[in-house]
């Protein structure tokens, strides 16, 4: 089987894939996009709102923390 | 004597209509499209018809791109660490091992947490996936895979089965009985198949679906009982190396992260590629949702980890330094989102404040890359994977 060459400048698979690319873009053009000074915000805030509640940023004591290998008692 | 350099005759499915027929290898301007007969004759027709298409639409595609990049710009009126400067410093950070897994023969490549916040799955380059109470170092579990190179495990959310993926190509399920002496593999069900490697396996939110990455450049979302496809997510152009579902229980999106430098957030239900994010110039290794959902950050093999907002749609921070040259493997953030825990192929762990984008800390201890890190579900420990073969918690 020879192969033919076709003298024109377009193929269907690669507008086939040009408009998948358009459609895409499309819709991520749609998107509602917010400022970074309220994301951002709120991000830190969210930060501050549960800082508490996270034991690798606020420490635990060895009590508590199963993994850390409690001292032995002594017995007096 | 037979020298191969014809063209032979191939049969397979056409590249236009998809149905498996004789093919007509055809050559246009050096590109080669292997099309049936009748697909070859619409063309033709089609393009005297619509000569311009290609170009206008290439046109279009660059239009929207630059509008894209316009719209992103706009909003970026302040950097995240400016909006974080009134937040308090982090003070000296004193974590260190606290336990040892030993076990594994070989290259520990992938670990997950059970809820119970006691128990972790590991897998690793032999086959063998094992189970371990971290509390007492017990193995409580074990299966051996018949393919090495196991990438991915999860454990389920009742925790009562694990799932597992790899060079197999396929990610199986395994019930987990409380009889140890039962052998895993007679219950294994094989859930997902894929066309090239499984990087990444999830659960949902329940037992029933899992979510796997593939090196075939795809996604998809299988029920877990039927084997049966539900959901298939097309749109990176090379290997998926990683995902992470959106934490929230009504999320139904998950961001996934590959070797074409793109990380994409996709809608599970409708399959749509929702956002995409390329800013990266490397390939992305891991990929993580911040706590509330509203972000992201990213592991790259250009050395930096990247955070991206998805509401404003852009990326807001990069942690990166001169001193690190070597790729990040993995990331995971702490229970407040304010920790971004990084594994590098350097051996060493980065902790780096999320919000200054400074780094807070470096943990040293593997002997081999780092793997894989997760922060436990209830945020007490990290444990950390490596090919040195042992597994680290670290509190």
């Amino acid at each position: 089987m020879s192969g033919k060459t076709c003298s024109s400048s377009s193929s269907s698979s690669s507008v086939i894939h040009a408009q998948k690319l358009v459609d895409q873009l499309r819709v991520e053009a749609s998107m509602e996009r917010i400022k970074i000074s309220l994301t951002a915000a709120d991000l830190v805030r969210y930060c501050q709102d549960h800082r508490r509640s996270d034991p690798l940023l606020t420490g635990i004591a060895a009590s508590s923390n199963p993994f850390k290998d409690k001292k032995t008692c002594v017995l007096l | 004597m037979c020298d191969q350099t014809f063209v032979a005759a191939t049969f397979g499915p056409c590249e236009s209509c998809g149905k498996a027929s004789p093919l007509m290898n055809i050559y246009i301007k050096t590109e080669a499209i292997n099309f049936c007969s009748f697909c070859v004759e619409l063309m033709t027709c089609q393009v005297l018809q619509g000569g311009e298409s290609v170009a206008s639409l290439k046109r279009e595609s660059d239009n929207l791109k630059k509008k894209l990049e316009e719209e992103r710009g706009k909003l970026n009126d302040i950097e995240l660490h400016q909006v974080a400067e009134k937040s308090e410093v982090l003070g000296a950070f004193a974590i260190k091992t606290r336990r040892l897994l030993k076990g594994h023969g070989n290259k520990v490549l992938c670990m997950d947490w059970c809820k119970d916040k006691r128990r972790l799955v590991s897998s690793s380059q032999d086959g063998k996936v094992i189970v371990w109470d971290a509390f007492t170092l017990n193995k409580e579990h074990g299966v051996t895979l018949p393919c090495t190179w196991v990438m991915a495990c999860a454990y389920a959310p009742s925790g009562c089965a694990v799932a597992c993926g790899g060079l197999d190509n396929k990610c199986s399920v395994f019930p987990l009985s409380l009889d140890k002496n039962e052998n895993l593999n007679a219950k294994k069900k094989s859930v997902a198949m894929h066309t090239n490697y499984v990087s990444g396996c999830t659960f949902t939110s329940s037992d029933m679906q899992i979510l796997t990455s593939s090196g075939d450049g795809t996604c998809a979302l299988w029920d877990v009982e039927s084997g049966q496809l539900l959901q298939s997510f097309h749109g990176h152009t090379a290997d998926v190396l990683s995902l992470d579902l959106a934490p929230s229980e009504t999320g139904n999106t998950f961001v996934s992260g590959g070797s074409d430098m793109k990380a994409n957030i996709w809608d599970m239900r409708s399959g749509q590629n929702i956002q995409s994010f390329e800013t990266h110039e490397s390939d992305i290794n891991c990929v993580k949702y911040y706590p509330s959902g509203d972000a992201f950050a990213s592991a790259s093999d250009d050395a930096t980890c990247r955070f991206f907002d998805l509401r404003a749609d852009r990326e807001v921070a990069i942690y990166q330094k001169d001193s690190i040259i070597f790729g990040a493997s993995s990331v995971d953030f702490s229970l407040s989102g304010r920790l971004l825990f990084a594994g590098y192929n350097d051996y060493t762990i980065n902790v780096w404040d999320v919000l200054k984008g400074t780094r807070v800390s470096v943990l040293f201890g593997h002997e081999n890359r780092v793997s894989r890190l997760r922060v436990s579900p209830d945020g007490t420990a990290l444990c950390s994977a490596s090919w040195d073969n042992t597994l680290r918690i670290w509190s």
